[in-house]
């Protein structure tokens, strides 16, 4: 190959990455014309380019930790002592100031495990509110995961902490008696555990009862004349949110 | 954009770090192919950048700051700094991912093997063609997110795609039929 043809290394990278001025890259595409060694080289730089791309356009979803890593992370954030002013997360602050909040906001809130996870160690008042209101079997598993860890780690933490399930629309299934799939489990977790609260939602009830669908609730399950007066009764107080 | 005072950028970088969570961990993982260790850094930077948002002079330098942060985050932390991952673990964090529909696609597995070899490329490789391929960073923005020489970005960049071209060279058949060949 003579010299004029050379294309180095560097130069067919920066090529397939666009990093060359209008000089440079018409002198590589005129070699290319030339050379078909080179287009096929440039080709499979292209192409390496295109599957890395491609092997993370949808990279793992972030994962619900095993069981035990998932109490270790827990353990570790309660345990972990508080002095970290900084702003809130992700614009989650609200809670801090306990603010008052209209309906609408207060709907448009949106905790999530992770946020919760990481504004735990903020926490002054270690209460939590869940508001369930998906019917998902998935979800309600994996709320009722997160709840059960967190509950048990503050224990073992030594730590007090008040945790309340509110549910409404689909996820009121969540506290019925029947069908027993997740009632003996949060049967068992209440008896456990007796300062995890259940409240259902006044609103739904009605309107199942209005639909002629009785609902017998698990015992001890409190009424709220609906979920979200409970939501926003709970985030005056200055509890922490997460919505299932 | 300008900024014009501190509580005001801090409000830009939270509102930035909404829409750039996903571009951490996607970036985190691609580092570390772990999905919780990804997980945790990205979720540590991003707590960095909202306590040092007043270090932040240039609103358009946001992306290369955040990443920069990330990046001194993945130094700092022993797990992540670790140079070869154990490839095992690679496979293992895809199985978990579960049987989605995308999961099921043959697509899922190329993207397996390419991971695969990705994480065999030594970290600092490996950081700067995930930044170019997958961010569309500039050689320049690469340079001062790994606070490197842009010559070095360029050798790595040469060094990497060598090696994922021999390592890839049998999936190169496979891939040049499909869709993945996309042409500019």
């Amino acid at each position: 190959m003579s010299e004029e043809h050379k294309v180095s290394d560097e130069l067919r990278n920066a090529f397939v990455d666009g990093e060359l001025d209008a000089a440079e890259w018409a002198r590589v595409a005129q070699s290319m014309e030339r050379d078909p060694e080179l287009r096929e080289e440039v080709g499979e730089l292209r192409l390496a380019k295109d599957l890395v791309r491609h092997a993370y356009a949808v990279p793992p979803s972030r994962p619900r930790r095993a069981r035990a890593a998932a109490a270790s992370g827990w353990r570790s954030i309660a345990a972990a002592a508080v002095a970290f002013a900084a702003a809130g997360w992700f614009g989650h602050a609200w809670w801090e100031r306990a603010p008052a909040l209209d309906s609408a906001s207060a709907y448009a809130l949106r905790g999530d495990w992770h946020t919760l996870r990481a504004d735990w160690r903020k926490l002054d008042g270690n209460r939590v509110l869940v508001h369930v209101s998906s019917g998902e079997p998935a979800a309600l598993g994996r709320a009722l995961d997160e709840v059960e860890d967190l509950l048990r780690a503050a224990r073992a933490a030594r730590r007090s902490v008040k945790v309340e399930i509110v549910a409404n629309s689909a996820g009121l299934d969540l506290l019925r008696a029947d069908p027993a799939r997740s009632a003996a489990r949060l049967a068992a977790l209440r008896r456990e555990f007796p300062e995890l609260g259940l409240v259902a939602c006044g609103q739904t009830l009605e309107r199942r009862r209005a639909l002629g669908r009785q609902v017998t609730l698990l015992p001890g399950t409190a009424v709220a004349p609906s979920a979200l007066d409970q939501v926003i009764k709970r985030l005056r107080d200055g509890w922490v949110y997460v919505r299932v | 954009m300008r900024i014009p005072d501190f509580f005001g950028r801090r409000a830009a970088v939270r509102r930035e770090l909404e829409t750039s969570r996903e571009l951490l961990y996607r970036m985190a993982y691609a580092w570390c192919h772990d999905a919780a260790l990804a997980d945790d850094l990205a979720h540590e930077a991003a707590e960095k950048a909202l306590r040092r948002a007043g270090q932040l002079r240039e609103a358009e330098k946001l992306r290369a700051w955040l990443l920069r942060i990330l990046a001194n985050c993945v130094r700092d932390n022993a797990r992540a700094r670790r140079e070869l991952i154990e490839l095992d673990a690679v496979e293992e964090t895809l199985a978990a991912a579960g049987p989605t529909p995308e999961e099921a696609q043959a697509s899922a597995q190329l993207a397996l093997r390419v991971r695969r070899a990705v994480a065999e490329l030594p970290l600092g490789q490996r950081q700067v063609v995930t930044l170019v391929d997958l961010e569309g960073c500039s050689y320049a923005e690469v340079g001062e997110i790994l606070e490197i020489p842009i010559g070095t970005v360029m050798s790595r960049v040469c060094r990497a795609r060598q090696a994922l071209r021999e390592r890839l060279a049998p999936l190169a058949s496979e891939a040049l039929g499909a869709r993945l060949r996309s042409v500019k």
